[in-house]
């Protein structure tokens, strides 16, 4: 901290004039983001993309190919960002806000099932839902003699359900951190004043964590309408198409130019609703406030509430993260996917190989790789998950500083961006744009840090939006009576801003943690070792048909996750002492 | 204007030999490249199977002093990473191992960006339609399959036509083809052969077929056909498998997949059979290509390894090809015997694809069923 002093003033004072960040910023994200879109805008400006243009929007195949799917995608991503603020606002005001029993459990169930990757949630539905539509064996309902319609068994609505399973976490993780900040004196205050306690949720909780909700909203909507594995699953049997199918079925069929105005056209709609939440946000500028002034937050007792909403609480953790969680473990234990509740086994897990299961190969336990890689993911995910809060925090820090300005609304724009962009093309860019060398900087063709600042600038909203949503909050007052007496900018960011903010900031960095660890894509495509990560041996594995071995390192990967976000969270409460009883 | 000739002297002095070298290494034998490969040190393979593992140990046996470099990935990814690192002038793979070879054929054959490489070795074991446009090391299925369990008397399909009857509807599975390419690649294939289509559609029904408008030849109507007749998508192989070949299953559908997964019924199982008999063909073989990549940095490791993966003289292919050798895939040696469990590859009634042709007419059948659905 005394280093830090001696550097903050010199640093504070060219940084005090309010230029140099902007500006930094803005070439940052020029060239993490907006130089490989424009690339990918570009290779769609030739003779063939001027075509796909054409026959995407222009063209009898324009019904099939956009607009039935842009209709599903948009139906989708909408009812996943109100199912997951529901729920996901549910849960976090009833952990942190309220004196419900058994708190601390009900939050970490709350947070697993982002963990859990979205295909074990619709391998669950499918246990249970799957009708004869398809042939082969039928979930339990059918088998105990219900017969499940096929709305209820394929496409939009399970789809939905499932994305909301999986994605809620997402907006508990973001609502619980900014619930958090919120001090106990303006909801005593509130309560002296005589309110009622609708009128506090309303009148102070509500507008208070606004920013939170858009940011969990953005980022949920954003998840749903790129995720893959979950419509394909449920969604292909009865022809129901989305953008992200399509995207990928272009890209994996060579069509790639048509691939890449679809991914821009995504982009444009996306942007297009952010930009109307954000006018939400930035038209209220009057709830800056709160946090760093009160003490510990006040909780609101349920009386005779209090089991009931736990039952409902706990029942959602049962269906949204045990049943993944149990389809996974049973399906690294049964010999036969088909039947995943008979003849169990921990071969797959520990079994020596040279026998007749699985072709002879060994337990993952015994792969000589998995240490290798389980240490490679972890340093991969460390790594991008500090950059990219980094980069993140900086530019959260701007938008809500100048909130409003031109300069926030386009930066907030930009860092949305990346999570749209489908990972093959963005790698792709990256590599034609980093691969040879620019000036004196040498060629990052295969490097470690190629892979480090794509994945970065790809994980980039994470780290913004859950950045704003908690530096939203911090009072300006705080930071403004810390300059006037002449903290610089550095100086505030570590003794104000940080501490302040690490909830939000370590509950990105957790997202961007398990969005790196089980990401498949961006590593395979940029990294050039040969010890791999987790996520490509178990991609190895699939690939031989030895699903058991893939969902055992999909647990491995789980395992990890959880260590990382429970790391972070008593980090968090070292840093808040103030918040400790 | 001397000072030019001077340059264009030195760089043909330079470029000449060069070129010699390359043209050199393709008639070399496996024991000239060895030297020479051992001074270059490695070979990096990017491989579309995961055996590549195998393939490491056994080459770096064989020929110690060479590091195997093997990463595996999709067709897709090798297509799109090659793209972007010859773009920004970067050479760092020598060999692709690699299927989707229509597209292989035109974003990087035609773009110059892999070379054709034939190992002297074994040309006179290879047919040509193997040799060239790229080289072909063995050939994988995508054909109609049904349960055997459920249907002991034999495949229940005899006529492709088959599957557009009310008895069928709703009850033929397919890999989205529009989400993968050898299911794309097959319906082109049945697409580029309207004569005998026609001709089975005449066997079946008795009468000739009448085509409509907008649509080219029987194959297209067959296309259409099948679509109208609830033809159901899936996403992948395993719940196409699972949902075809279930032992326990009372009515099962047939479904369009791999032969080779057949391997597999006792582990997970099921009851896959091929349909063999069906009028006038069942499916496509596709071949899985070696090729070495423009500029390799290894050249003659890269031909070394590309010799070696064509296995030794005897039946089985030895350590180099065994890896590969499934029932239900086809190695393109002669030598290399088919495997005694799977119908003979001069017996299976499948078309074999040809990359050139299947490019040229793909695009109009990815259109065709993106309005069909």
């Amino acid at each position: 901290m005394t280093s830090l002093s001696l550097f903050a003033p010199s640093g504070g004072r060219l940084l005090r004039s309010g230029f140099l960040l902007p500006a930094f910023l803005i070439a940052v994200v020029a060239i993490l983001v907006v130089a490989p879109l424009l690339r990918i805008l570009l290779t769609t400006l030739t003779p063939e993309g001027l075509a796909a243009w054409k026959a995407v929007l222009f063209s009898p195949l324009s019904a099939n190919l956009w607009w039935r799917p842009l209709f599903n995608t948009m139906i989708l991503g909408f009812s996943v960002g109100a199912g997951c603020l529901l729920i996901g606002g549910f849960l976090a005001w009833l952990v942190v806000m309220t004196d419900v029993p058994g708190r601390r459990y009900l939050g970490l169930m709350a947070t697993l099932p982002y963990m859990i990757p979205s295909f074990a949630a619709a391998l669950a539905w499918g246990t249970l839902f799957r009708n004869s539509r398809l042939g082969g064996s039928a979930g339990f309902f059918e088998t105990s003699g219900l017969a499940i319609p096929d709305w209820l068994a394929w496409g939009l609505i399970p789809t939905a359900i499932v994305l909301i399973a999986h994605y809620y976490s997402l907006a508990y993780t973001i609502i619980a951190a900014a619930l958090s900040s919120v001090g106990a004196d303006l909801v005593e205050a509130g309560q002296m004043a005589g309110a009622k306690r609708p009128r506090i949720f309303f009148g102070i909780i509500l507008p208070v964590v606004t920013p939170a909700l858009i940011a969990a909203a953005s980022l949920t909507f954003a998840g749903a309408v790129a995720n893959f594995a979950a419509p394909a699953l449920l969604g292909l049997p009865v022809r129901m198409q989305t953008l992200s199918t399509r995207l990928f079925g272009m890209i994996e069929t060579g069509q790639n130019e048509r691939g890449f105005v679809l991914a821009l056209l995504l982009i444009a709609v996306s942007a297009l609703f952010l930009w109307l939440s954000d006018r939400i946000v930035s038209g209220r500028r009057a709830f800056v406030t709160v946090t760093g002034k009160g003490g510990r937050t006040k909780r609101f007792p349920l009386g005779a509430w209090r089991w009931p909403l736990f039952t409902v609480a706990v029942v959602i953790g049962l269906l949204t993260t045990v049943m993944p969680v149990l389809v996974l473990a049973a399906s690294s234990l049964a010999p036969q996917s088909g039947a995943l509740f008979s003849n169990w086994t921990l071969h797959f897990w520990i079994g020596e190989g040279g026998g007749e299961i699985a072709q002879g190969q060994a337990g993952i336990f015994r792969n000589p790789v998995l240490i290798d890689a389980l240490w490679n993911t972890i340093r991969l995910g460390l790594v991008v998950a500090f950059t990219t809060m980094l980069l993140g925090l900086a530019l959260a820090y701007t938008i809500v500083q100048r909130r409003g300005s031109l300069l926030a609304t386009v930066l907030s724009q930009l860092a949305f961006l990346p999570l749209l962009v489908p990972s093959i093309a963005f790698a792709a860019a990256y590599i034609a744009l980093f691969g040879a060398p620019i000036g004196p900087l040498p060629s990052l063709y295969g490097t470690f840090a190629l892979l480090v600042i794509a994945a970065s600038a790809h994980n980039l909203p994470f780290a913004v939006q859950s950045g704003r949503s908690v530096l939203g909050q911090i009072s300006a007052d705080i930071e403004e009576s810390a300059r006037l007496t002449g903290a610089g900018l550095i100086r505030r960011l570590f003794a104000i801003i940080f501490p302040l903010a690490i909830r939000g900031l370590f509950a990105g960095a957790i997202l961007v943690f398990v969005k790196m660890v089980r990401d498949l894509s961006l590593v395979v495509l940029l990294f050039t070792a040969t010890s791999p990560v987790l996520s490509m041996v178990a991609y190895r594995y699939a690939a031989e048909g030895f699903m058991q071995f893939a969902n055992a390192i999909t647990l491995v990967i789980l395992v990890v996750c959880l260590a990382a976000s429970l790391l972070a969270h008593s980090l968090q409460n070292r840093v808040q002492k103030w918040k400790q009883p | 204007m001397l000072k030019r000739l001077t340059n264009a002297t030195l760089a043909a002095c330079f470029i000449l030999p060069s070129i010699a070298v390359a043209s050199d290494l393709d008639g070399m034998t496996p024991q000239q490249l060895l030297p020479l490969a051992q001074k270059e040190g490695s070979v990096t393979v990017f491989s579309l199977s995961s055996r590549i593992a195998k393939i490491e140990k056994a080459f770096e046996a064989a020929y110690p002093g060479i590091d195997l470099i093997g990463l595996d990935m999709s067709s897709t990814k090798q297509i799109a990473r090659i793209e972007a690192e010859q773009q920004a002038g970067v050479h760092a793979v020598d060999v692709l191992y690699i299927a989707d070879t229509p597209v292989v054929f035109t974003k990087l054959l035609e773009a110059k960006r892999i070379v054709n490489y034939v190992p002297p070795r074994v040309t006179g074991e290879l047919e040509d339609r193997y040799k060239g446009p790229l080289l072909t090391q063995r050939l994988s299925t995508k054909v109609l399959m049904y349960n055997e369990k459920a249907f002991p008397d034999g495949s229940p399909v005899a006529n492709l036509w088959q599957l557009t009857e009310p008895q069928w509807q709703g009850r033929v599975l397919m890999v989205d083809p529009s989400q993968r390419g050898e299911l794309l690649d097959l319906l082109t294939e049945i697409a580029l052969h309207p004569d005998e289509m026609a001709a089975a559609y005449k066997a079946h029904f008795g009468k000739d077929i009448e085509v409509e408008a907008d649509l080219q030849g029987a194959g297209e109507q067959f296309i259409k056909d099948l679509f109208a007749n609830d033809l159901i998508l899936v996403p992948n192989s395993d719940v196409l498998n699972k949902s075809v070949g279930d032992v326990n299953a009372k009515n099962p559908p047939v479904g369009f997949g791999t032969y080779s997964d057949r391997r597999d019924n006792e582990k997970e199982g099921w009851a896959l059979q091929i349909a063999n008999n069906v009028e006038p063909a069942n499916g496509i073989l596709f071949p899985a290509v070696l090729t070495v990549a423009d500029k390799a940095p290894n050249p003659a490791a890269a031909r070394l390894l590309i010799d070696f993966m064509f296995g030794d003289d005897t039946p089985s292919g030895g350590p180099g090809f065994e890896p590969f050798n499934v029932p239900g895939d086809y190695a393109t040696r002669r030598t290399i015997a088919d495997h005694p469990d799977s119908v003979k590859l001069g017996e299976l009634k499948a078309w074999t694809i040809d990359p050139a042709k299947t490019a040229a007419a793909r695009g109009r059948i990815a259109d065709l069923i993106i309005t069909l659905q």
